[in-house]
């Protein structure tokens, strides 16, 4: 009989005590809130002349690039199926939200969030938005698009086609082969 | 004072938290979400390398006010928390300067800073120092050109309006901005330690 093996995001929470710092996976982390997150994106927003909203999608897709390409290596995932489970996983487990990966291909990826951090905290601080928001999940579906082709950063150019702070009732992403 | 900031560092350095079946986190009155450092130093250079000159500040003052709001209502949160009346609430004998010095000490426990409160002139001022601190890491040689502890400032200001200016307003629209920061020195400067100073506007 098959025995299905279950994917699971495996987290190792460290903390230094001599720099008194958080490790997860390594990774230096920090907690911080929703109005941290929401002011980071209001700033990006507003900074229209200095590609505010670029420089926060490509920080994003740069840091979680490194983060799930390092994790892939250390634990041998090469499996497609799997890699965007852990990612899926990864972005609930540090309080992003509910990501669900819809589409994945070689030259296109979709994925759609029933719950966000974004825009929660959006909602909560400032209601609604005519635009979605969620730069940084925009990032991240952007990473997720190139570690699933076996691609650098750069190679998928994503962008957030609906928003629950829009009022819908998911929010949708799409990234495209640049 | 005796507020002992081993334990509470011991203690409160062992919080853990995951996001629920929704994928959120939330606790303290607000949604946490826990990212590598890296992510927020990274856009905070881009945004204020981007700039003009002339911008520099505007964008650190935008930067700086960000953590501040952060600050002035996850501290709320955590100074009310379940957390903080078991291990950092008996310790308190002077409020609310035992509450700044134990506030910082969960500010140290969390990762922020490894940071402590050296002076207070109640209701005036406040000087912080911070011996290590993820924003510090923006260089790995040498050292910037401004002090960049945005996140330090803002959450120093906002603990000050919190100890000092009124009645916590979940709005915003009072007790908060009463204070300001200014880093006088810092590790990414080439300093040994970061310096804050808080005074009233």
């Amino acid at each position: 009989m098959a025995i299905e093996k279950q994917t699971e995001f495996e987290i190792d929470h460290k903390f230094d005590p001599v720099r008194d710092r958080h490790y997860l996976n390594g990774v230096c982390s920090v907690l911080h809130c929703h109005h941290y997150a929401t002011l980071f994106t209001q700033l990006a927003a507003d900074a229209v002349d200095f590609q505010g909203v670029k420089h926060l999608v490509e920080t994003a897709e740069d840091t979680f690039y490194e983060v799930l390409n390092a994790y892939f290596k250390e634990k041998n995932v090469v499996d497609l199926a799997q890699k965007i489970e852990i990612a899926r996983q990864y972005w609930s487990a540090v309080g992003m939200g509910l990501i669900r990966f819809t589409g994945i291909g070689k030259y296109e990826v979709t994925a759609e969030m029933e719950y966000s951090h974004l825009d929660e905290g959006w909602l909560k601080k400032w209601g609604g938005s005519d635009k979605p928001v969620n730069f940084f999940s925009v990032g991240f579906v952007a990473a997720v698009a190139a570690l699933a082709n076996d691609k650098p950063p750069r190679s998928f150019q994503a962008k957030e086609t609906k928003g629950l702070v829009c009022g819908d009732e998911k929010s949708e992403f799409k990234a495209v082969l640049s | 004072m005796a507020i002992d900031r081993k334990k509470i560092i011991e203690e409160m350095s062992k919080v853990k938290v995951l996001g629920n079946k929704e994928g959120l986190i939330p606790a303290f009155g607000v949604y946490v979400q826990q990212l590598p450092a890296d992510f927020w130093n990274g856009f905070s250079r881009r945004i204020v390398n981007s700039v003009p000159e002339d911008l520099i500040e505007a964008a650190e003052t935008l930067l700086v006010n960000a953590a501040l709001e952060c600050g002035y209502h996850t501290g709320y949160g955590i100074i009310t928390s379940d957390e903080w009346n078991q291990i950092v609430s008996p310790m308190i004998e002077n409020s609310p300067e035992d509450i700044l010095h134990g506030a910082f000490a969960v500010f140290t426990a969390w990762g922020w800073a490894k940071s402590e409160v050296i002076e207070i002139q109640p209701n005036e001022k406040m000087v912080v120092r911070a011996y290590d601190y993820y924003e510090s890491d923006v260089m790995a040689y040498g050292k910037v050109g401004r002090p960049s502890a945005y996140m330090i400032q803002g959450v120093s200001s906002a603990f000050m309006d919190l100890a000092y200016g009124g009645e916590y307003d979940v709005t915003g629209e009072s007790g908060i901005y009463t204070f300001k920061c200014q880093q006088t020195k810092g590790i990414e400067l080439g300093d040994d330690y970061g310096e804050f100073v808080v005074t009233r506007r």
